[in-house]
């Protein structure tokens, strides 16, 4: 069919509106613009697909978030399918758009009203998920209505709702009486909404430092009537909140455990492990064994059944079973077969399984215990091999009776002469005689055998602990000493500490002529040739003890030892309990307290205490062998360093001693200069990248300045699950143009650990333009993560010079020179000079110099005058005037600077602030 | 022949939406006015912080009809939804005097838009229902609608609580689009 000229022409002028001729003059080409051209097309189909182009390109990564309008005017729609592809494109880019994300504002309102309640359920959680301050005020109003709605889905919804409010605007939810309504949705007669308000409050709670949500024995009852019914999800949430509820009485918490053990047997692990979190905090509150008993009963079955899981969820049952066995070993006493590993477990989880084997290792089931962990001794896994060894030891150590079947064991591995069972073996031997002595000497020979095969430090060490504790029944005790002796200076410390200590015990057993000649060799080259503190202190102390009193000597060092326990990998008893209250979260897979890891928790935490979990938990996750309490000098490896603080010296006239000794009172004393720390000692560093930002990598730092130099003080600390290296430091330009004089030094890193070190800084790099400012943007990376990115702040102190001190006559020339407009105040409130010569001292240390002082006698303040200089580009110095008025000994400083550069000030005085903290 | 252009014409306009923007400052009664069009009765609303957008047929037209919020914080982005605009409504509260300079001031902003140079503009005089409203004639001259030159522009005298003007408003907006088209 063939139209007129005109007729077409019509055509075209009812689909396109007159003026919409410029869509064919129009040069510019590309996917955005007929996007947007798209989206406004009043067909709905075109529009929809355009909705879904745009999600498709964001979803890849695309930046659409231009179309944020045109996107936004779709929203009006009965098209359900479009409304979620839109209120999707919202919550991603909402953020962005920040202003113009009000203009969803109206639709999500008439939304929240509308008849379909899968519609309002939409638009109350949409409006969760968009993080814009300038719009959460708007959102309230529908919340509330959706609170209160007649469908429990919606309520369910809008519940989980209030909980993310109050994340973005905690008060905002407070004034609107929200918590409130949350409260009274646990009454709620739908078990869903129960259970989601319970989520919500508790998530609540969780970033609250205020009392918000506790079960009282009304909800108790809500909360227990909700729990049969609802999802498995929603049973988590409702069980880790009963788990905090404090049972009145022993009725109170066995009519708990009564509800909540059914829930043992559900499928999802999460649920089964929520309930015995449950049960195991309310069995606390009971007393009758019988009760506990027959529920340590119930228990084991369903953690039996864990695992059979696969092997992700094996190890998160075995890491929450390991911390059960160690409260209520009796639960699993009769399942220790369970935990026989397979040979096709990962390494992860067998590895596990070993550590629970020896918990739940007893009299009755040893032998079992026993052929296992000797069949494991002779897999292919080195590691593996090396745990089931100490494992045997670690039986020996805490089961009396079976102590002598261990040993026939280790012996009968020795025999099979691979190295790292021989070394791990004699390892733990040592800790065998230590704990039961005269026992089972008679095997020493049998190790005296493989004493060349030795080659790593501990089992050295070990083997020489047993030939110094020993000497006196070994007979050739001096040969086999002397053959260490002979590579003393290459062997690393923990071996030369021990050789030194079983020298001298060999000299006071027997006093003869080698041991004596040894006992120089050793005495010498540990004081002089050697550079190890440690070592070189106790041969002093060993020396003096020898030479001032032998008997007072042998008293000390052949000291009966107290008996050692096998407590290594016993978690502290309120660590345990805190634990305990975690099961099921990461905390209990981690064993670490959550507030260690999760850095939105706001409970107040002293930092000394998290140090001391963090440690216990390096010992814990070490697996060597038991730390054993040291008894005086005669320690065993690990515990040198405290020997000498604890020797009691008794003040006895010296006997004659053989020739030798007398030189040694006569010698000289070197004074024992401290060891170079390669971090600072001093306030510990402030964290500038938390471990949450950095997958697990945390970084603290400061810049300090040392010998007229500035460093970047650094402390690096993995707690990821792998080990980190490479890492690399580069900053951006800055005021000052601070930039790393060498590269940054830090080794590789494994899991758990931390390292300090001093990055030499350079000025006058990278200089940036602009105002002066504090920022200091640092990029740090390394071989396994990618490049992180954060800010610090240069500490204007860290760069004062050394010649910043002015005579008093050119400070009052300058001060007088310097017009009235480059004189800056502050106050600084919490500022204290608590006294005026001791400021001083402070101050000057920090190179900010005093010049003088005077009184106001009216207000009895003092006002100190001080100088100091900061370095300028191009060779030159800033000088800052300072003067500081404040009353000695309250808080509160007002400090005016004068300087050629008052736009500098700023920095100046948070320096101040922190020098006068 | 010109007949049959005129049956074409009107059957392909009668399938097609026309875009309507209602403008105007907030509490003027835009989205009052909305509603009076498409379901035909007062609906209880609250400030708009948003928009709002509803179809509505009249006359044998499909009038998009866009109300925008009218806050000071929302006037900004107004003229997002300038294009292909064909028609603005542009609301005043005849009774709110003390505004209507600011009224007066932000509707010849939006008639400085070049996206919207092509579109005609019907004022509505609304709320002639309170005893203090002033009526079209002095509308007219506080929002120097006589300045307006090389556009089609007129005022109706409406009450959006009574349902009064409102529709003959429409009707000369029909017309004129029909006209243009």
């Amino acid at each position: 069919m063939c139209l007129p000229g005109n007729q077409a022409f019509f055509i075209l002028k009812g689909t396109m509106s007159g003026h919409d001729s410029k869509y064919f003059s129009t040069t510019k080409k590309g996917e955005i613009p007929e996007l947007k051209e798209e989206l406004n097309s009043q067909y709905k189909d075109k529009k929809k697909d355009a909705v879904k182009k745009v999600i498709a390109a964001m979803t890849v990564g695309k930046d659409v978030s231009m179309l944020f309008t045109d996107v936004v005017n779709c929203m009006q729609t009965e098209n359900l399918e479009l409304k979620k592809l839109v209120y999707l494109y919202l919550i991603n880019y909402a953020k962005s758009q920040p202003d113009l994300a009000i203009l969803a504002v109206n639709t999500f309102v008439k939304d929240s009203q509308d008849p379909n309640p899968l519609i309002r359920a939409l638009a109350v959680r949409t409006m969760g998920c968009i993080r814009v301050d300038k719009i959460t005020e708007y959102l309230c109003d529908p919340l509330q209505r959706c609170l209160k709605d007649d469908d429990p889905y919606v309520r369910k919804t809008a519940a989980i709702c209030v909980a993310k409010l109050y994340d973005i605007n905690a008060e905002l939810v407070e004034d609107r009486g929200f918590l409130e309504t949350l409260k009274d949705l646990i009454s709620d007669s739908n078990p869903m909404v129960v259970a989601n308000a319970v989520a919500a409050l508790a998530e609540i709670q969780e970033s609250s430092s205020k009392v918000i949500f506790e079960i009282t024995s009304h909800t108790l009852f809500k909360l227990l009537a909700a729990l049969n019914e609802c999802t498995e999800w929603g049973q988590v949430f409702i069980l880790d909140a009963l788990s905090s509820y404090k049972a009145k009485d022993a009725r109170d918490a066995e009519n708990i455990v009564e509800r909540v053990t059914p829930r043992l047997q559900h499928a999802n692990c999460a649920v089964v492990l929520s309930a015995v979190k449950v049960i195991l905090q309310q069995m606390e509150h009971i007393s009758s064994q019988d009760v506990i008993r027959t529920l340590c009963k119930k228990m084991a079955p369903p953690l039996v059944t864990l695992i059979s899981a696969e092997p992700e969820i094996q190890y998160v049952a075995l890491r929450n079973i390991n911390l059960i066995v160690q409260k209520r070993p009796l639960i699993l006493a009769h399942e220790i077969k369970v935990f026989f590993c397979k040979y096709n477990d990962p390494i992860y989880v067998k590895m596990e399984k070993l550590e629970i084997m020896i918990k739940l290792a007893s009299d009755r089931n040893i032998d079992q215990v026993l052929l296992e962990f000797k069949e494991y001794a002779t897999e292919v896994d080195v590691d593996f091999v090396r745990k089931a060894v100490r494992a045997i030891g670690r039986c020996a150590i805490k089961l009396e009776r079976a102590a002598e079947k261990c040993i026939g064991v280790l012996l009968d591995l020795i025999k099979i002469k691979v190295n790292y069972v021989v070394q791990e073996a004699i390892i733990v031997i040592k800790d065998i005689f230590r704990r039961y002595p005269n026992m089972y000497e008679s095997i020493i020979a049998t190790l005296c055998e493989n004493l060349d095969t030795l080659d790593e430090p501990e089992a050295k060490a070990s083997m020489i602990w047993i030939i110094g504790e020993y000497a006196e029944r070994i007979d050739n005790a001096d040969e086999l000493l002397e053959s260490f002796l002979e590579t003393f200076p290459e062997e690393p410390a923990q071996v030369q500490l021990q050789l030194l200590t079983a020298a001298v015990k060999l000299f006071l057993k027997k006093p003869t002529e080698r041991p004596q000649e040894m006992i120089q060799v050793v005495l010498n080259n540990a004081t002089q040739e050697t550079d190890n503190p440690d070592l070189r202190d106790r041969a002093y102390i060993y020396w003096r003890l020898l030479s001032t009193d032998p008997e007072a000597a042998k008293d000390v060092v052949l000291a009966e030892k107290p008996t050692i326990s096998d407590d290594s990998n016993q978690l502290d008893s309120s660590l345990l309990d805190e634990l305990l209250g975690n099961i099921a979260t990461l905390a209990s897979v981690y064993h670490k307290p959550p507030e260690s890891f999760v850095s939105r928790v706001k409970t107040v935490q002293k930092p000394e205490e998290d140090e001391e979990y963090l440690e216990g938990q390096d010992s814990g996750q070490n697996e060597s062998s038991a730390p054993i309490p040291d008894s005086v000098v005669a320690s065993v490896p690990a515990n040198a360093n405290r020997a000498a603080s604890a020797a009691p010296v008794q003040p006895a006239a010296a006997p004659p001693m053989p020739d030798l000794m007398s030189d040694l009172i006569s010698l000289d004393l070197v004074p024992v200069s401290e060891p170079t720390a390669a971090a600072p000692s001093g306030p510990p560093l402030p964290v500038i990248f938390p471990a949450s930002a950095g997958q697990g990598l945390q970084i603290s730092g400061r810049l300090i300045r040392r010998d007229g130099q500035v460093f970047y003080s650094l402390a690096f600390e993995n707690n990821t699950t792998g080990p980190l290296d490479g890492f690399q430091i580069q900053f951006n330009k800055n005021t000052f143009g601070l930039a790393a004089a060498g590269p940054l030094q830090v080794p590789s890193l494994l899991p758990g650990t931390k390292a300090d070190t001093l990055l030499p800084m350079l000025l006058f790099q990278n200089l940036s333009v602009g105002p002066p400012s504090s920022v200091l943007q640092v990029a740090v990376k390394n071989h396994q993560q990618p490049v992180w990115y954060f800010t610090d702040k240069i500490p204007l102190q860290a760069l004062f010079l050394e010649d910043g001190k002015m005579e008093r006559g050119s400070f009052l020339e300058t001060w007088k020179a310097l017009p009235d407009s480059h004189e800056v105040t502050r106050d600084l409130p919490t500022a204290l000079i608590s006294s005026v010569d001791a400021t001083v001292e402070k101050l000057s240390s920090s190179n900010l110099f005093y010049i003088a002082r005077r009184m106001l006698k009216d207000t009895n303040q003092d006002v100190l005058y001080l100088s100091c200089k900061v370095p300028y580009v191009s060779g030159k110095s800033i000088p800052f005037l300072v003067e500081l008025t404040a009353l000695v000994g309250s808080p509160g400083v007002k400090c005016a600077v004068k300087t050629p550069s008052p736009e500098m000030s700023p920095l100046l005085f948070d320096a101040i602030d922190f020098l006068l903290k | 022949m010109g007949l049959l252009f005129s049956r074409i014409f009107s059957s392909l306009f009668g399938e097609r939406e026309a875009r309507i923007l209602v403008l105007g400052l907030d509490n003027a009664g835009k989205t009052t006015i909305l509603y009076r069009l498409q379901v035909g009765e007062v609906v209880s609303t609250i400030p708009t912080i948003g928009f709002n957008v509803e179809t509505v047929q009249y006359n044998n037209i499909k009038f998009q009809v866009w109300d925008l919020g009218g806050q000071t914080s929302i006037r900004p982005y107004w003229r997002c939804y300038f294009p292909n605009t064909q028609a603005v409504i542009y609301v005043v509260d005849s009774s709110d005097t003390e505004r209507l300079s600011i009224a007066k001031d932000e509707f010849h902003a939006i008639l400085e838009e070049e996206e919207l140079k092509d579109a005609v503009v019907l004022v509505y005089a609304n709320k002639q229902d309170l005893p203090e409203a002033l009526d079209d004639a002095a509308i007219t001259e506080a929002l120097s609608l006589h300045k307006i030159k090389s556009r089609q522009w007129a005022i109706f005298k409406t009450s959006a609580i009574k349902g009064e003007g409102i529709f003959e408003g429409l009707d000369w907006l029909s017309n004129t689009l029909k006209g243009r088209g």
